[in-house]
C-alpha cells in the first residue's frame, strides 16, 4: 500500500498543473476568505465592528467553502485522468488488485485534503486574527470553546467532499459525473429548505452539510440540522463508505 | 507459464473470445493473429485482469493475475501505447510505475537506455511520436523484467531502425528464456519473429503451432515437379494418396506428399526428374486461408471463401 500511495503522490505532484492548481485554490481560498470578512457591511449590512469575533472568523472562513469546491474540481480532474488519459491500462497492470488501487488513491487524496485543510484553516485563521488586530478588536482565542469548535468542524468539508469525489470520478469514470455528485449533495439541503418543514425533518439530518454544520457548531439549535457531535461523525462515515463500496464493487466489476 | 482454460467472453451476447485454451510457452516468440475483432486484445486484457472472463480462466504460473504479488516481473505488458499522461516526462512515466511496484528507480534509467529513450526521457511524452510511444510503452513492459512480455500490436509507429531493433529485441527476450506474445497485423514481421503462431478468428481459436507445421498444413503448400513423363507419375503419387494439378507449362503441383517421397518414388520408376522445389506459402497467404469468410469486417470487393481450422 505503501508503495502504491508513494505513486499516486507523484501522479499528482510530478505534474505542473496540480502544483499550480494548489497554490491557487490556496491563494484564492484565502483572499476570498477576506474579501468576505471586511465587506460584511454589503453582504450582512453589519460594520466589522459590530460583529463578534467569531462572526468575523466564521466569514472569512467562507474561505473553505471556495477551497472545498477548487478541491472537489481538483479531486475529479485528478481521478478522471486515469480514463481520459487511458492511464488506467498501465495503473491495473501495476497493482491489479483493483480494491487496492482503489484504497491507494483513497488514502493518498485523504492525506492531501488533509493537508491542504490545515493549511488553509491555519492560514484564513491567522488571517482572521490580522482583520481583527486591524479594527482594534480582540484577538481569536483557541482557548474559546466556540471558536475552537467552529474551526475543527469546517476543517472536516473539503476532506469529506474531496473523498466523495473520488469515489464519485471512479463510479461515474468521469471528472463531470464526480464533480456534479459531490456538488449536488453540497447544494441539496438549499433545496430542502424550500419544501415544507415535514420534508426539510425527514431529509436535512441525512445530508452532509447537516453533519458539518453540527460538527461545526453552526447548527441552530433545535434546526433540523442539529445532530449529536456522534452522530455527526457516524453520518460522514456512513456517507463516505457506503459512495466507496458502491464504486469499489462497480469498479471491480468493469472492463477496460 | 501462461494457461488458459476454456477462456470465454462475451458482450451484450456476442461471443468476443470462445472456449480458448492453450499455453504461452517460455523461450519462443508467440504470434498472435487473427483480424479486426478476433478477440486477441480481448484475451491478452483478460490474461491482465483488465477484463473479466465470462467463462474460463487463464493463470500465470498457477495464480491469476490479479493475486500475484509483483505482477510486472512475472507479465509485462503494451496494451494500449497511448498509456501514459501526456503531460509527464518518459522518466517521470517510468518512475511512478517503479515507485508503485517497489522496483528501484535505477531500473527506469536502464529501460530509457534499452529503448532508446535516453536523449528524450525529460521531454513531455504530448510530444513524442507514435513511434516513441510505443518504445515508452515497450520500456514500461519491460521495467519489472518480467518472464512473460505481452505486446499488442507493437510494430505500430515504428520506423526502420524501430521495427529492426524491436525484432531483435523479442528475439532476445525469448532466447533469454522468456515468453514473448505479440499481436500485429504485420505478416512479413510475424513471420521474421515468431517461433510459433496462434490464429483466433471470430473469438475461436483456428490454429496453435510453428510455421513450419502451418506451412505444411496449408492448401497453398505443395511440391513443384517437372518430369519427363508426367501421366506415368501423376498414376503413381496418387496411388500414394497425393492430390495433383497439373499447370498450363506441364509443372506437377503436388499436395499432401513430401519432396523426398517423391524424389523417392520417382527414382524407383527410372523418371527423371527435371525440377522438385517445395513451394511454401507467406504467412499472409496462409493467414488469408484460414481466415476467410471468419472476418467481422471485410473491405468491399473482397471475394468470399473459406476459412478452415487446423489440428
Amino acid at each position: 500500500m505503501k508503495n502504491i500511495i508513494q505513486a499516486e503522490h507523484k501522479k499528482i505532484f510530478f505534474l505542473r498543473f496540480s502544483r499550480v492548481y494548489l497554490l491557487f485554490t490556496i491563494g484564492i481560498s484565502l483572499v476570498a476568505g477576506f474579501i468576505f470578512s471586511v465587506t460584511t457591511h454589503v453582504t450582512q449590512g453589519r460594520s466589522i465592528t459590530d460583529l463578534s469575533v467569531l462572526e468575523v472568523v466564521s466569514a472569512n472562513m467562507l474561505g473553505m467553502d471556495l477551497a472545498s469546491i477548487l478541491l472537489i474540481i481538483f479531486t475529479g480532474l485528478s481521478v478522471s485522468r486515469e480514463f481520459t488519459a487511458e492511464t488506467i491500462y498501465s495503473s491495473l497492470a501495476v497493482v491489479p488488485d483493483r480494491k487496492k488501487f482503489f484504497m491507494g488513491k483513497y488514502i493518498t487524496f485523504f492525506l492531501l485534503s488533509i493537508v491542504l485543510s490545515v493549511l488553509l484553516i491555519t492560514l484564513i485563521y491567522l488571517s482572521s486574527q490580522i482583520i481583527l488586530m486591524m479594527n482594534n478588536m480582540d484577538a481569536a482565542n483557541l482557548a474559546n470553546t466556540d471558536i475552537r469548535q467552529f474551526v475543527l468542524g469546517i476543517m472536516v468539508m473539503p476532506v469529506f467532499y474531496c473523498l466523495l469525489t473520488v469515489a464519485a470520478t471512479i463510479f461515474f469514470k468521469s471528472s463531470g459525473g464526480g464533480m456534479a455528485f459531490s456538488i449536488i449533495v453540497m447544494a441539496v439541503p438549499a433545496l430542502i429548505n424550500m419544501f415544507p418543514d415535514t420534508v426539510q425533518k425527514i431529509l436535512l439530518p441525512f445530508m452532509p452539510q447537516s453533519a458539518i454544520h453540527s460538527l461545526s457548531g453552526t447548527a441552530a439549535e433545535g434546526s433540523f440540522e442539529a445532530l449529536g457531535t456522534g452522530t455527526s461523525i457516524g453520518l460522514l462515515l456512513l456517507w463516505l463508505v457506503i459512495t466507496a463500496l458502491i464504486a469499489i464493487i462497480s469498479f471491480q466489476k468493469r472492463d477496460f | 507459464m501462461i494457461e488458459m482454460k476454456n477462456l470465454t467472453k462475451t458482450f451484450k451476447g456476442k461471443i468476443s473470445v470462445n472456449q480458448l485454451s492453450l499455453v504461452i510457452h517460455p523461450g519462443a516468440v508467440t504470434g498472435f493473429l487473427g483480424p479486426n475483432g478476433a478477440g486477441k486484445s480481448t484475451t491478452m486484457k483478460m490474461i491482465l485482469g483488465l477484463m473479466n472472463p465470462s467463462e474460463g480462466s487463464v493463470t500465470i504460473d498457477g495464480q491469476s493475475y490479479k493475486e500475484l504479488k509483483q505482477p510486472i516481473s512475472k507479465v509485462g505488458a503494451l496494451i494500449n501505447g497511448n498509456a501514459v499522461n501526456p503531460q509527464l516526462t518518459a522518466k517521470q512515466h517510468l518512475e511512478l510505475i517503479a515507485a508503485a511496484s517497489g522496483i528501484p528507480k535505477k531500473q527506469a534509467e536502464k529501460m530509457l537506455r534499452t529503448t532508446g529513450l535516453e536523449n528524450v526521457r525529460h521531454k513531455q511524452v504530448h510530444t513524442f511520436s507514435l513511434g516513441m510511444k510505443q518504445r515508452l510503452g515497450i520500456a514500461t513492459a519491460l521495467l519489472g523484467n518480467p518472464e512473460t512480455v505481452i505486446l499488442d500490436e507493437p510494430f505500430n509507429g515504428l520506423d526502420v531502425d524501430g521495427i529492426h531493433w524491436l525484432r531483435e529485441l523479442t528475439k532476445k527476450l525469448a532466447q533469454d528464456g522468456k515468453a514473448v506474445l505479440i499481436s500485429s497485423h504485420l505478416m512479413s514481421e510475424m513471420q521474421m519473429i515468431a517461433d510459433r503462431m496462434i490464429i483466433l478468428a471470430q473469438g475461436n481459436l483456428i490454429a496453435d503451432m510453428t510455421v513450419t507445421e502451418l506451412a505444411e498444413k496449408s492448401l497453398g503448400s505443395y511440391v513443384k515437379v517437372s518430369c519427363e513423363n508426367n501421366e506415368e507419375l501423376i498414376s503413381l503419387l496418387t496411388e500414394k494418396g497425393a492430390d495433383i494439378k497439373q499447370s498450363k507449362n506441364e509443372e506437377l503441383h503436388v499436395h499432401h506428399l513430401e519432396m523426398k517421397q517423391i524424389g523417392l518414388l520417382a527414382k524407383e520408376k527410372n523418371l527423371a526428374l527435371y525440377e522438385l522445389t517445395k513451394i511454401q506459402p507467406s504467412l499472409e497467404q496462409l493467414f488469408v486461408e484460414l481466415t476467410e469468410d471468419k472476418m467481422d469486417y471485410v473491405s468491399a470487393g473482397t471475394p468470399p471463401g473459406k476459412g478452415r481450422k487446423l489440428k
